[in-house]
């Protein structure tokens, strides 16, 4: 009985990911990753000003999404991991955006000499 | 009652974890069950979809934390940044480009095959389990191997934001510090556009933290039409008595190299921990300890070393390459 659940559980396991699709996602990262000094090069802020920035975080957080869905299998995980994961990032918003509501209302000279 | 420790299988239980060959439930045993063990299976769970489980999540309460450990980080670089974009940027441009896009597609690369060593270990393919893991090793040695480069080189253009830990270079200019050999088209454009020739000629005999650049593109940003793109500290920041005051420009430069420092550093020290937990997987997989139905050291393995991967996929673009536009594309 345990037997043929581990099995079956072991099956489910491999099922998802394959050599193939592992070079697609290392492709992915790869090709993200020329896109973010590429576009650095490029003056995008005259579309507005950080939108550089902006566009390399953008990319910084789709390649880091693919890594932890397929690199860590987190899309297959349960519901807790997903929870956990998700959690970790809600908490770091929460950190920066409570720091930075304080310092971006704050004078500009009391911060420093 | 009789209850001994035993009951609980975490004795008897490990002379199996050493040796998954045995897939013969021994009959010494004191398990109140005699159904099938699976190699690896501590007796405290009730198979190995459990076990799983519960490991996962205790790993991943552990990277939840290593999220908050760089997030500090991430949070006062945001701060300063905010305040001094300018410091970043003319900073950042003095950050080896080359070696970080190299870096970057390194980690990607060790990733690759440390995401293959996990699917090799499930297959039960001890051989290209074992070559997985010699691959990532070497890949994260390269890494650190490159970082080594970069952290001499700040050495030897004084960089190094803490006083004394610098490159000594005489007064008189007699041993002038070399270029590093590599030559990199953006800085050579980047000093033809910032004049900052001096670069090579600068004597610092107490080892203190450089910096002579950028101050004009300072001075052009305060001075641009609609009242200039300076934030509010910086136009503080960077100035005495309305001209511009190098030593506290330089000091502002500091504060990103700081921030430089202590992350890759940082960084580094997580790679260096990663190789180690590299070399333990190693010798166990050479052992043939992770087949089909027990892989979990390698999978959980795998996603620190991911997860020390993720952390420079932001700190590329957010060290290496502030800037980079408008200090080099010739103005606003």
């Amino acid at each position: 009985m345990a037997e043929h659940n581990e099995l079956e559980h072991t099956e489910e396991h491999q099922e998802h990911m394959n050599i193939p699709k592992y070079i697609g996602i290392f492709l992915i990262l790869v090709v993200g990753t020329i896109l973010t000094y590429w576009t650095a090069t490029m003056d995008l802020d005259t579309i507005f000003p950080g939108a550089n920035t902006l566009l390399a975080l953008l990319i910084a957080f789709t390649k880091m999404t693919f890594v932890v869905l397929y690199f860590m299998h987190v899309r297959w995980q349960s519901k807790l991991i997903w929870l956990t994961a998700l959690a970790g990032f809600f908490w770091m918003a929460i950190m920066f955006a409570f720091t930075m509501q304080d310092y971006l209302t704050r004078g500009a000279g009391t911060f420093t000499n | 009652m009789r209850f001994r420790i035993s009951d609980l299988g975490l004795v008897k239980c490990q002379e199996q974890f050493r040796n998954p060959k045995s897939r013969i439930p021994n009959k010494n045993m004191e398990h109140t069950h005699d159904h099938y063990h699976p190699p690896g299976l501590q007796h405290q769970f009730e198979d190995m979809k459990q076990q799983e489980e519960s490991v996962s999540i205790g790993m991943w309460m552990f990277l939840v934390q290593e999220i908050m450990f760089f997030g500090g980080m991430f949070t006062v670089y945001l701060v300063f940044r905010s305040r001094y974009p300018m410091a970043f940027a003319a900073g950042s441009n003095h950050l080896d480009v080359v070696m970080g896009f190299i870096n970057t597609l390194v980690l990607i690369v060790s990733s690759l095959t440390m995401a293959l060593a996990v699917y090799y270990a499930q297959k039960g393919n001890r051989n290209m389990q074992v070559v997985m893991i010699v691959l990532t090793m070497i890949f994260g040695a390269t890494f650190l191997g490159v970082k080594a480069v970069e952290y001499t080189d700040k050495y030897n253009h004084g960089l190094i934001p803490f006083s004394n830990w610098n490159k000594r270079t005489p007064i008189d200019g007699e041993k002038k510090t070399e270029h590093s050999s590599i030559v990199l088209p953006f800085e050579t454009r980047a000093e033809a556009a910032g004049g900052a020739n001096e670069e090579h000629v600068y004597s610092n005999p107490t080892g203190k933290f450089q910096w002579n650049y950028g101050e004009d593109l300072v001075v052009q940003a305060r001075d641009a039409p609609n009242g200039g793109y300076l934030t509010a500290a910086e136009k503080i920041g960077y100035f005495s008595n309305g001209e511009i005051d190098k030593d506290k420009f330089r000091d502002k430069v500091q504060i990103f190299y700081w921030i430089y420092f202590v992350m890759t550093g940082l960084h580094a020290l997580h790679m260096i921990i990663g190789l180690g937990l590299m070399a333990w997987l190693l010798w166990k997989a050479w052992l043939g300890t992770y087949s089909a139905e027990y892989f979990s050291p390698v999978e959980m393995s795998g996603l620190y070393w991911h997860f020390v991967d993720i952390v420079w996929i932001f700190l590329f673009p957010l060290l290496y390459l502030l800037g980079r536009h408008f200090l080099h594309g010739g103005g606003h």
